[in-house]
């Protein structure tokens, strides 16, 4: 007999299979826009990144993935089931989107509590299940007040919540740490991460190098609407290492600092910056050259700040790019 | 029917539930849904208006009676006005004014003004006209008559409140129910939930119905009272006796396939196509023309079908003068049941392409 308190293993569905999600030679056009290009994908459970700059094609990527748009060409499967069947999918789907407008007049509690209510729940779940939601981003004291008033980092924990709220088996997340402060980014990256160790596929769009670096098992890197590039990180990464990394170093002696750098095999350029006040160092492996780092700084340099300097999207866009061009 | 048939249903049924329970807010609150309301009101307003106006002027009448109507029966053409006086005694009203039909060089004689003397019975009105001293013109006024009201509520309803008030207020809250959160940028919300793209359509016509049938409904009803609420004893008995519970629940019915009827049609429009005001303005002049279409197209129509189930025709030829009236095409009405048939047929039509268009949408913000 049917019963109105729903599992997870029910809201999953018993459609479902483990066959990952498939892109298979998948094309959207806006009508002469290309949105991407002949994308065959198969992404495996765990954190996978989509990267590229804006207007790259990964938001189009994740509508393609979740059905709100349909593609011109190919057919697009999450974990056994179509697109075209948003009944189904969103059973075992969540998305976090880059949509910043909600429906008019919810408190943060009623947009999580209506959403599950959709999904045909009945008040006592869909209200447990809200609350839960809303205290795994951190979001029960602004709960009760209209989303309206919401900072713009509360309004992607509310989305976030809403994505999570239903449990899903894969969740896509668009940019899912814009605008969020450091200590809920810190937070809402161990969540996906909490997510992934459970088994489930957890997608995230961005456009932050950095941030890849610290969520990601896997990712995929677009450019203008095709993929150039996509598996584990390590490996992307390796490819990578045929360009220098650049480090920009402050500190209180850049002249001993590049003369110390320089002195290992490793670093290919040791340049003073022109305001005199660091130095700016081109390396082949990034990680001895930290190690390198931390001994010098024991040892009578006053470092103030160490940033990647080339630790960008652009950067990685214009050495990836480069070489996809010179293969074709 | 299998379980798994009947596990859908009722998840169906628990979905809608959940879409209308959001759209309320929208489609009974929204601020900028106020000039549905005034359009609503308008018409009760009007025939409160009315009703109080034919009630002041029957207690006038009333104070001002002097006579007997069986007084009357002996006054005769061409007696003078002091003839009159003798029967009918003082009048309340008198008064002289230039004859119209003479030429103008003689219109300021005094002689030849006519002279109006009015009595009343506080039932009717009598205006008594001495054209050169003698009576020529005997002209009753009855206070109010039922007949009267009748033709004057058929005929605002359907030519104003059905062609105009129930048809932009369904233009304003079907078509933004998709429409509307396609230019807010919310419609995802609903996407993105496990609901098949039929039931959301369901969802969202049956909330805009809702809102529609109670607001359109509730003036109509108001309407109603007003005019037939405020009926003497002997008007009040007449109209029960004869069709007044089938009046009245006539005017009801229509006002709701009216909502039913535009509403599938607009509700669908606002999925198709970017501009409503288009498919609006189109639909209301294929209406707007309907008078003129011969009896087949005639039959391609949503009015056709809600003045066929008036309970009083209206006839709209009677408003259209000069050679326009030559082309006014008069066609039976069509029998109610196979005009409510038509109806939902036309209804149902529609919804199953937008149920076909729901299918295919897709979530394109940067074009709206």
């Amino acid at each position: 007999m049917y019963s109105r308190s729903f599992t997870v293993a029910v809201l999953w569905g018993s459609s479902m299979n483990d066959t990952g999600i498939v892109f298979d030679n998948v094309s959207k056009f806006y009508g002469d826009v290309l949105g991407v290009n002949r994308v065959s994908l198969t992404i495996p459970a765990g954190i996978t990144s989509l990267v590229g700059p804006n207007g790259s094609g990964k938001t189009t990527l994740m509508n393609l993935l979740t059905g709100l748009i349909k593609p011109s060409r190919g057919t697009v499967n999450i974990l056994g089931i179509s697109t075209n069947e948003p009944e189904k999918l969103f059973r075992i789907a969540g998305y976090c989107t880059q949509f910043d407008s909600f429906p008019k007049g919810l408190t943060g509690f009623q947009f999580v509590y209506s959403f599950l209510r959709l999904f045909g729940m009945t008040h006592a779940e869909a209200e447990k299940r809200s609350w839960s939601a809303i205290e795994r981003v951190g979001l029960v004291e602004a709960a009760k007040r209209k989303i309206a008033g919401y900072s713009k980092g509360m309004r992607q924990r509310i989305r976030l919540a809403q994505s999570i709220s239903h449990d899903p088996k894969v969740l896509i997340l668009d940019e899912p740490l814009n605008g969020l402060d450091p200590l809920v980014r810190a937070e809402t990256i161990a969540l996906f991460r909490s997510l992934a160790a459970e088994g489930r596929y957890v997608i995230v769009s961005s456009h932050i190098l950095h941030e890849v670096d610290m969520i990601s098992d896997q990712v995929i890197l677009l450019a203008n609407g095709y993929v150039v590039a996509e598996g584990q990180i390590k490996s992307v990464r390796e490819e990578m290492r045929e360009h220098p990394m650049q480090v920009l170093i402050r500190c209180n002696k850049p002249a001993l600092l590049a003369s110390r750098v320089f002195e290992t095999d490793h670093v290919v350029e040791a340049r003073i910056h022109s305001d005199g006040g660091g130095v700016l160092v081109k390396t082949r492996d990034a990680d001895s050259f930290y190690r390198l780092l931390n001994h010098i700084a024991l040892n009578g340099v006053d470092i103030e700040s160490v940033a990647p300097a080339d630790d960008n999207v652009n950067s990685l866009y214009e050495y990836l790019i480069g070489s996809e061009e010179v293969t074709r | 029917m299998t379980g798994a048939t009947q596990f859908e249903w009722g998840l169906w049924a628990r979905q809608i539930g959940a879409i209308m329970r959001l759209e309320m807010k929208k489609t009974f609150f929204a601020k900028r849904g106020l000039w549905i309301y005034i359009l609503a009101a308008a018409p009760a307003l009007l025939f409160f208006a009315y009703t109080l106006a034919q009630k002041n002027r029957a207690e006038h009448a009333a104070d001002l009676a002097s006579i007997k109507a069986e007084q009357t029966e002996a006054i005769q053409i061409k007696m003078t006005a002091d003839d009159v006086r003798e029967i009918l005694g003082r009048p309340y009203a008198r008064f002289k004014y230039m004859d119209p039909d003479l030429p103008r060089s003689r219109r300021r004689d005094p002689d030849a003004m006519i002279e109006v003397l009015m009595y009343s019975d506080g039932k009717a009105n009598y205006e008594y006209r001495f054209r050169q001293g003698q009576l020529y013109n005997v002209n009753v006024r009855t206070q109010r008559l039922l007949t009267d009201d009748n033709t004057v509520f058929a005929t605002i309803f359907q030519l104003f409140y059905l062609r105009l008030a129930i048809f932009f207020g369904c233009v304003g809250v079907f078509m933004n129910l998709f429409r509307g959160e396609m230019i807010d940028k919310s419609l995802h919300f609903y996407l993105l939930a496990p609901i098949r793209r039929e039931v959301l359509l369901i969802g969202k016509y049956c909330a805009g119905l809702l809102a529609t049938v109670v607001i359109f409904g509730m003036s109509t009803a108001f309407q109603l009272w007003s005019v037939y609420g405020s009926l003497t004893a002997a008007q009040s008995t007449e109209f029960w006796s004869r069709s007044g519970a089938s009046t009245l629940s006539a005017y009801m019915g229509v006002t709701v396939l009216a909502c039913v009827g535009y509403g599938a049609v607009f509700l669908v429009a606002g999925l198709i196509w970017r501009n409503p005001i288009i498919p609006a303005a189109t639909l209301l002049v294929w209406e707007g023309a309907n008078i003129f279409l011969p009896a087949t197209l005639k039959r391609i129509s949503i009015i056709h079908y809600l003045q066929s189930l008036c309970p009083i025709p209206a006839s709209p030829s009677g408003t259209i003068e000069g050679p326009l009236r030559l082309l006014v095409s008069i066609t039976e009405p069509t029998a109610a049941p196979i005009a409510i048939a038509g109806l939902l047929t036309v209804t149902v039509a529609v919804l199953v392409l937008g149920a076909w268009q729901a299918r295919r949408l897709e979530i394109n913000y940067s074009t709206e």
